[in-house]
């Protein structure tokens, strides 16, 4: 399997603010890479390298040429003022292929339904956006990724603010998606133990530090106690990977200072 | 009535104008959520004006004095660039401070600037502009440059609604969303400039918000917040001048008396859908 990204030695972040230092892997294709860790520690940072619309300060991030990434944004930064149906939101992931200045054909429309009936939402396509719940708006905008024949499905934090049912779905879906399409899929959370169940990789991005591996190599209590810096246990339940952080005393908190 | 408002027949032309092209805009400057950017520009350009009328009345600035429009120009699509580009959103200051900072600096120099300008009208001119003045040949001047607006509207619809409605995907697929947002902001310049040399701050204002709030409020689709955006403004225009005249009412504020019961009439049968 070719490499779709690669990251060598790369350095990340805004300015001279380093955020992420030297980095190094692959996404190869057909992986199911699973971009975890808190707010805040570089996972977008990393996620607008791949994406272009970011360059690392020192180092290489390079993606293949020709590479088409089908970007699921967070569901909270569309905004639902617009008065858009879900077909006419759809259709936008195929704007660049309509081209500058032209309209949507009916051929476009009919890839639009196309790409709902997929993601199990055609009966959908013409009620506008904000009149859908949680999990059918990701629906929508995972159908807009569909339509425009990704390489790479990029999906931002597809599970936010979602319950479980929902959760559960999307999952579910994206995994079908990777399975039967044999799409290449990068999903960025911060949700460690909803992830971990169905990728089959992941990268862990902690403030400073990075880890990437097979599920089975990091969701390992060792791995997980050095990175989170607290001892946690990692349990299996019917096949479930489980995360749970020990009880530990309680710490002053940095900035705090004690004197001897 | 009737033949009252014939006489200023010129005048609603261009009002008509004014209204067409903002109304248009202001579909983009509602949703965005942009508003007072609008407000701002349209202070800009006030300031503009007040600038090439005091270095006029000093004997310098060229060209630029002597059509004060064009320093108007200029300073309104220096401001549009700059909010285009992101409106300082990088220097810590929250957005609608720096428009707020714009708005009252570029208000202020605006009336310190005719106050002490030997030529030039009295500043209320800016707020409540001259519409009754304008003569056939500023209505041609307005439509040279509004209908290549409307038409880079038009064509590239697509484009500057995916930019606006999500920025972040528009850009992972290659749209050159900070060119976008410049070309949107520039031709929103171009139209505040030259509308406010005739409608005033409050007029420009109104057109860019009402018509399409009313819109957003009635319709069930871009092409309906549109049409009704359109449609509304230039029915206020008509029923405001046609108000104005007779009762001897000043031209602007009644236009903008007119936007503002159908925005509320609008909202009021939305109310009643639900």
């Amino acid at each position: 399997m070719s490499a779709l990204v690669t990251f060598d030695h790369a350095t990340l972040g805004y300015g001279a603010k380093k955020i992420l230092t030297d980095i190094s892997y692959e996404i190869p294709e057909g992986d199911f890479l699973g971009l975890v860790g808190p707010n805040g520690a570089g996972k977008t940072t990393m996620l607008r390298n791949i994406l272009g619309s970011l360059s690392p300060l020192s180092g290489t991030v390079t993606v293949r040429p020709g590479l088409r990434f089908g970007y699921v944004p967070q569901r909270e930064s569309v905004d639902s003022v617009y008065p858009l149906q879900v077909v006419e939101i759809v259709m936008m992931g195929r704007y660049d292929r309509i081209g500058l200045g032209r309209r949507p054909t009916k051929t476009d429309r009919a890839l639009a339904i196309a790409a709902l009936e997929h993601v199990g939402i055609a009966h959908l396509a013409e009620q506008q956006l904000r009149s859908l719940s949680g999990g059918q708006k990701q629906r929508a905008l995972i159908a807009r990724a569909l339509v425009g024949e990704p390489t790479v499905l990029v999906l931002d934090e597809p599970t936010e603010g979602m319950d479980l049912v929902a959760t559960t779905q999307i999952l579910s879906l994206v995994r079908e998606l990777h399975a039967q399409d044999g799409l290449t899929v990068l999903m960025v959370s911060h949700a460690l133990n909803e992830v971990a169940n169905y990728v089959e990789r992941i990268a862990l991005v902690l403030e400073g530090g990075f880890r990437i591996g097979r599920v089975d190599e990091i969701m390992t209590e060792a791995t997980l106690s050095s990175m989170y810096k607290i001892p946690v246990d990692v349990k299996v339940f019917d096949g479930h990977r489980v995360v749970v952080a020990r009880r530990v005393a309680a710490q002053p908190t940095t900035g705090a200072h004690t004197h001897a | 009535m009737l033949s009252t408002i014939l006489i200023f027949r010129e005048a609603l032309y261009g009002a008509l104008v004014i209204a067409l092209a903002c109304s248009v805009l202001g579909v983009y400057v509602v949703l965005r959520r942009i508003v007072f950017v609008g407000a701002a520009l349209a202070q800009l350009s006030s300031a503009g004006i007040g600038l090439a009328l005091f270095l006029g009345g000093l004997g310098i600035g060229g060209v630029l004095t002597s059509h004060p429009v064009a320093m108007s120009l200029l300073i309104t699509m220096l401001g549009a660039l700059f909010f285009g580009a992101g409106g300082g959103s990088k220097s810590g200051v929250p957005p609608d401070a720096t428009i707020g900072v714009t708005y009252a600096g570029a208000a202020a120099a605006g009336i310190l600037l005719i106050s002490k300008a030997t030529t030039g009208e009295a500043h209320d001119i800016f707020l409540q502009g001259n519409i009754l003045g304008m003569t056939l040949a500023d209505t041609t001047v307005l439509l040279a440059v509004t209908i290549p607006v409307l038409l880079v509207h038009l064509v590239f619809y697509k484009e500057f609604l995916f930019v606006s409605f999500d920025r972040e995907t528009a850009r992972t697929m290659g749209y050159q969303v900070t060119r976008w947002n410049l070309l949107l902001y520039g031709t929103l310049g171009l139209v505040i400039a030259f509308a406010m040399q005739f409608a005033g701050v409050m007029l420009v204002f109104n057109f860019l918000v009402l018509p399409a709030v009313t819109g957003l409020l009635l319709a069930g689709s871009m092409a309906g917040i549109f049409t009704v955006a359109i449609l509304s403004g230039l029915l206020a225009s008509l029923i405001g001048f046609a108000l104005s005249v007779p009762f001897d009412l000043p031209s602007g504020p009644a236009i903008i008396a007119c936007s503002t019961v159908m925005a509320l009439a609008a909202w009021v049968v939305r109310s009643l859908k639900r």
